[in-house]
């Protein structure tokens, strides 16, 4: 990625093509997760300083910033995945479904099986295509038909056609993008309604991080798309909306992604996006 | 290293004697220890197997029968005419220098006792070549299917013996029972359950078994009439052992090739069994030993005829079996005195003497076996559910994170707590105060799983932390709770670690000695245990007795054969964790 | 907020699941307990028994006594520890005389001399030299070792001795100091090296001068770890030292200075404490005597010195792990 000026015009460029596409204004859609007054500590450290922020239903919206600056933070704040990390504290309100995923009564577990997650390196299991993707259905004790939701997962993961034929082999034999892929239709198995990315094309090459971008517009007709990225002109391609985070996890600005990228409020999101900093 | 031999011109030399002096000395520290052990197992092993009478004849027409053909089966599945020259030059060269400086070191210096220089080029100079050139053969296809072949063929009669000495003490009608009210149920409600997706069934699965197992205990005593051994062992062991075999030939090839694979060697078992009981033979061993090698075998072979590759190995057993037998017949028409082996099968069937001759392992190794398959399901539960705790389930801070460090410390101190005192805690806690009776062996059970509990926890929490996290962290967000988390992700990973771990803490076990003199170990028993409340003895703790005996033929003869006895059972136990840990790391 | 026409039910789930949960992880925590119940019943096990010797023979008579005979033919019960501290010393000095200079020199090898291959396969060969049963050991030492030494060096030797036992726990106790010392080698960063070499320092003074000292208290705490095995090892010298307790000669040099003269030790049999417990239970195992107790009394000994040696060890260790 370069984060040049030259490339700014591109950037815009292309932008301006993907909103034109768009028929519904991404404001108009429901709220799928909200954040009110977010706070989260790891120790003393400040990672996210008190965000509040409303993500639409059915849209992929990006949350982009330089390394460190709380974007994965907020990103695991919202399925709990913090809660792994024993210095991790959260103060405020993540509201999911109308509820706040941080109440007591809220089991994170529960949680879990209605937010897909996918890691910025491949995860698959060291099992058989087929158990990884029906992993989620197991685990739920789904009692429909399984091969069916396996089939229509790896087809909604646009991966079916590669692997038809081998879904006894393990998922560790497929390439990076296709591994890749399975993750994606590993979360999206179990029907949730909300898939979380974590960079997740950072660690392939260039051709496949692009069918990954092709899927995740896909994706977003059926699933909330929320999608951490460093790679700003990923983000500009693929996002509805856009949150710009800055370092000390502060929320700088939250916008249309084309408002974003071509007309920021704030001058230190225009730095950030044109290169000067970051 | 670019300064080790930066001795340009111009810059003067700065000398190296004392560097090279050191790594000679360091080399020689290294191999000290290894080379000390390696002179006495060959002293050991002449003793056991009386080498030292054997003539140069005799030597000489088993290592062209046996020897050669198995050097020359290796060399041809290496298939490397490098090896093939560099092994025939080391064989030759090795037969002139050993010779030369065997000879040498006679005349000039000390005679060196009961050796010759043709044993000792055996040793010296064929045994490494051997275990060099099986290393290397069985690197490849030939090689691997000859060896896995006989593995087979061995690890299934050792199982097979094993497993029919446990039903010595262990009370083969609960068995029966539990398994049919128990095993048989549970299996069949889980298999229903993953065949229709009915999760209710699964679960049920677990209560259901121990239900079963309970009430298989109180009907013991209720059942007035029972089957015969033999077909209790039929239907609890062979026909799931010959089910299992079936399951894994049916996914590849089908179910005509499943039911051959499964029914030939059952059928053949079944057939041994029942003959073995009209001949007056312990049938149900017959039994097991025939099951318990047909099954995996005929597998193997399905598996190795259906890749068409390396068949040639499936000679190898044939060879070596017609090696001894050829050998035998040539020494008998030759008329060689052959040596008279400490270590031979009444060796191994008898019991104990006071007449050197006729002295046996018989009962120790009964015991031996006995404990260590209750020390293995006792380390293996606890070394697992512990690791498990320490590893998945507890935080790194606040008091659960404080009672996981104490453990952790705890676990590292009790590993180095000498057996002896472990010993004293079997005598003092399970032999009297819970009376569980002094030199029993469910106490000596007891306190070896206590004495390895630490090694195995240790090497169980290293195969789980080496399970990458991203794994977890994938099932994780799936909504998998921790327990599933655990039990399908990280033990499924883990577990092939955990096993060589818990295989090589079970050799430690079974070579223990002090702490079963100190719980009272009986010194001698003529019969095999016959119940968990018997007194027994063990491998170790015969061998043990036998040392203190005066005379030469004790000393020399019959403890060398123990000796090489227990030996040989670790190489195999160790062996099998080392294949175990290859196989799992090949297959990452 | 919210349009979405069902909220999703994120509540604890209750009931089967959850009782699954804590089934398992009760189940888990119950194994690990059980690990600090064995420390806890090896400690009431030995105390409970080691406070009844104590009220018979008090520590002080206990630990200073030079007399041992637990089970005498004619009178004269006598519990002095002295005697079975002195053999044991012995026998852990000497194997240290063979496994500390032979494992440190194994680990400088292996650390830094040995080619990737070599050491790949040395340490698991050299682990075999652990896992051999002490046992095995034993009638080594009492069958092969003591005749080979009392037909060359030493024709006076008994056949019974502590010299050949002391020889074999020290090549037993080999792999301890090898393996952890080599970890703390392997542990020095090669920057370390790498300034040594920029220096002009030869491989030999690098090893020496550089990586020896600065993983000191990791080979340290190895030699601590190998002693303490020393210690508790028992059937090694049960086989082959006897079970003499024996208080050794002392003799009188010149102008009067005493001495005693190795020979006198090594060569003799002699008891250490884990013989002398073997030995007691050749007697009554159900309890109740003197010399039952003591045997508890003598492990308590053991238990209390092998702990204490680990916790410096491991307190020796923590230090260096800390350093990088």
């Amino acid at each position: 990625m370069s984060n040049t000026t030259s490339d700014d015009s591109l950037i815009t460029t292309e932008v301006q093509t993907e909103s034109n596409d768009e028929s519904a204004p991404p404001a108009g859609a429901g709220t799928a997760v909200a954040a009110r007054d977010l706070n989260v500590y790891y120790g003393d450290e400040q990672a996210i300083d008190d965000v509040s922020m409303e993500i639409p239903e059915k849209r992929v919206t990006a949350l982009i910033g330089p390394s460190g600056c709380g974007k994965s933070t907020f990103l695991r704040t919202i399925n709990r995945m913090n809660d792994m990390i024993e210095i991790c504290r959260v103060d405020g309100e993540v509201e999911f479904g109308g509820k706040n995923v941080y109440d007591d009564d809220v089991d994170p577990v529960a949680l879990r099986r209605k937010i897909g997650m996918v890691f910025q390196k491949p995860n698959p299991f060291p099992k058989s295509i087929r158990d990884n993707v029906a992993y989620g259905l197991k685990i739920q004790g789904f009692d429909g038909d399984v091969d069916a939701r396996v089939e229509e997962s790896l087809k909604g993961a646009a991966l079916w056609d590669e692997v038809k034929d081998q879904l006894d082999s393990s998922g560790l034999e497929l390439s990076g993008g296709q591994q890749q892929r399975l993750c994606i239709a590993r979360a999206i198995a179990p029907d949730p309604e909300v898939i979380l990315m974590d960079e997740p094309t950072s660690a392939l090459d260039p051709v496949a991080a692009s069918k990954i971008e092709d899927l995740i517009d896909d994706l977003a007709e059926e699933y909330t798309v929320i999608i951490v990225t460093h790679n700003m002109q990923q983000a500009a391609r693929i996002s509805d909306r856009t949150a710009v985070f800055l370092t000390g996890g502060e929320l700088v600005e939250y916008d249309d992604t084309a408002k974003i990228f071509e007309d920021p409020e704030e001058q230190r999101v225009e730095d950030y996006i044109t290169g000067k900093f970051g | 290293m670019a300064t080790d031999n930066a001795n340009a011109d111009g810059f003067g030399e700065v000398s190296r004697v004392r560097g090279i002096v050191f790594e000679y000395l360091s080399l020689g520290a290294s191999v000290f220890g290894l080379v000390a052990l390696g002179v006495l197992l060959v002293y050991v092993s002449i003793d056991a197997f009386d080498l030292a009478n054997a003539s140069p004849v005799w030597l000489l027409t088993y290592f062209l029968t046996l020897v050669v053909p198995f050097l020359a089966f290796c060399l041809y599945s290496a298939n490397d005419p490098a090896v093939t020259r560099r092994a025939l030059g080391v064989l030759g060269g090795g037969l002139v220098a050993v010779a030369a400086v065997f000879t040498a070191i006679e005349t000039l210096l000390v005679p060196i006792p009961r050796l010759n220089w043709q044993l000792a080029y055996l040793f010296v100079v064929g045994a490494p070549v051997t275990a060099y050139l099986t290393y290397v053969g069985s690197g490849e296809r030939v090689g691997a299917v000859g060896f896995g072949f006989l593995g087979r063929l061995l690890g299934g009669a050792a199982l097979g013996l094993a497993v029919g000495t446990l039903f010595l003490v262990f009370d083969s009608l609960v068995w029966f029972l539990a398994y049919t009210l128990g095993v048989v149920p549970a299996v069949a409600l889980y298999a229903f359950g993953s065949a229709r997706s009915v999760p209710q069934a699964q679960t049920a699965a677990l209560p259901a078994g121990l239900l079963g197992v309970v009430a298989a205990v109180f009907l013991r005593g209720v059942v007035p009439t029972y089957p015969s051994d033999l077909l209790i062992y039929l239907w609890t062991i062979a026909i799931p052992v010959a089910a299992a075999g079936a399951f894994a030939v049916a996914e590849r090839r089908g179910r005509t090739a499943a039911a051959v694979v499964a029914g030939v060697p059952l059928a053949l078992a079944a057939a041994g069994g029942f003959a073995a009981a009209g001949a007056g033979l312990p049938a149900p061993t017959v039994l097991l030993v025939l099951v318990l090698t047909g099954v995996p075998t005929a597998v193997y072979v399905s598996r190795v005829v259906d890749a068409g590759e390396g068949l040639v190995g499936f000679a190898l057993p044939v060879l070596l079996v017609g090696g001894v037998v050829a050998g035998a017949l040539i020494v008998e028409a030759l008329g060689v005195p052959a040596p008279d082996p400490w270590l031979d099968p009444s060796f191994l069937t008898e019991a104990p003497s006071q007449t050197p001759t006729e002295a046996g392992l018989y009962p120790a190794i009964v015991g031996s076996v006995i404990i260590i398959a209750m020390v293995a399901v006792l380390s293996f539960a606890l070394g697992v559910g512990t690791s498990v705790f320490l590893e998945e389930y507890t935080p790194g801070s606040g008091p659960l994170g404080t009672l996981t460090r104490i453990i952790q410390v705890n676990v590292a101190n009790l590993a180095a707590v000498p057996s002896v005192v472990y010993g004293l805690l079997g005598l003092g806690l399970f032999a009297n105060l819970l009376g569980l009776g002094i030199g029993t062996a469910v106490t000596a059970a007891l306190t070896l799983s206590l004495l390895i509990l630490p090694i195995t926890i240790i090497s169980a929490q290293e195969a789980i932390r080496s399970v990458p996290d991203d794994l977890r962290r994938g099932s994780d967000a799936m909504g998998a709770t921790r327990w599933q988390t655990t039990k399908n992700v990280v033990l499924p990973e883990a577990m092939p670690g955990i096993l060589t771990g818990t295989i090589l803490a079970l050799g430690r076990a079974i070579g223990e000695t002090a702490p079963l003199i100190m719980i009272g170990a009986a010194t001698t028993v003529f019969r095999a245990p016959d119940s968990l409340f018997s007194r027994f003895s063990a491998m170790p703790m015969q061998i043990y007795v036998w040392a203190g005996f005066p005379q030469a033929d004790f000393r020399y003869g019959v403890v060398a054969a123990g000796v090489i006895t227990l030996l040989i059972i670790l190489v195999g136990m160790n062996g099998t964790a080392i294949l175990l840990r290859n196989r799992a790391e090949r297959g990452n | 907020m919210t349009d979405s026409t069902e909220s999703p039910d994120l509540s604890r789930q209750g009931g089967l699941t959850r009782l699954k949960e804590g089934t398992y992880g009760g189940l888990f925590a119950a194994c690990a307990v059980i690990t600090l119940l064995t420390t806890v019943a090896i400690f009431v096990t030995l105390l409970s028994d080691a406070v009844v010797f104590f009220r018979a023979t008090p520590i002080a008579e206990f630990l200073t006594g030079i007399n041992w005979s637990p089970n005498p033919a004619g009178g004269g019960q006598a519990f002095g520890l002295v005697p079975l501290l002195i053999g044991t010393l012995v026998v852990t000095i000497t194997a240290a005389f063979i496994s500390i200079p032979v494992g440190t020199l194994t680990a400088i090898y292996l650390s830094e001399y040995a080619t990737p291959n070599a050491r790949s396969i040395l340490k698991p060969l050299l682990e075999i030299l652990a896992g051999v049963p002490t046992v095995v050991y034993g009638y080594f030492a009492l069958v092969y070792i003591t005749p080979a030494l009392k037909a060359t060096l030493f024709p006076e030797m008994s056949t019974f001795n502590a010299l050949s036992a002391s020889i074999m726990v020290g090549i037993m106790t080999i792999p301890m100091v090898s393996s952890i010392s080599e970890d703390a080698m392997s542990a020095v960063p090669d920057e370390l090296r790498q300034a040594g070499y920029g220096l002009g320092a030869t491989k030999f003074e690098v090893s020496t001068g550089i990586v020896v000292p600065a993983s000191i208290s990791g080979i340290a705490s190895s030699y601590i770890l190998a002693v303490s095995r020393a210690i508790g090892e028992t059937m090694i010298v049960v086989v082959a030292m006897g079970a003499q307790a024996r208080m050794p000669a002392i003799r009188e040099a010149a102008f009067g200075i005493p001495f005693i003269n190795p020979a006198d030790v090594l060569l003799e049999s002699g008891m250490t404490i884990t013989v002398a417990m073997v030995q007691i239970t050749g007697g009554d195992l159900t309890g109740g005597t003197l010399p039952y107790n003591s045997m508890f009394a003598l492990g308590l000994t053991l238990f209390v010195v092998t702990l204490v040696m680990n916790v410096i060890s491991d307190i020796i260790a923590e230090r260096y792990r800390e350093e990088y």
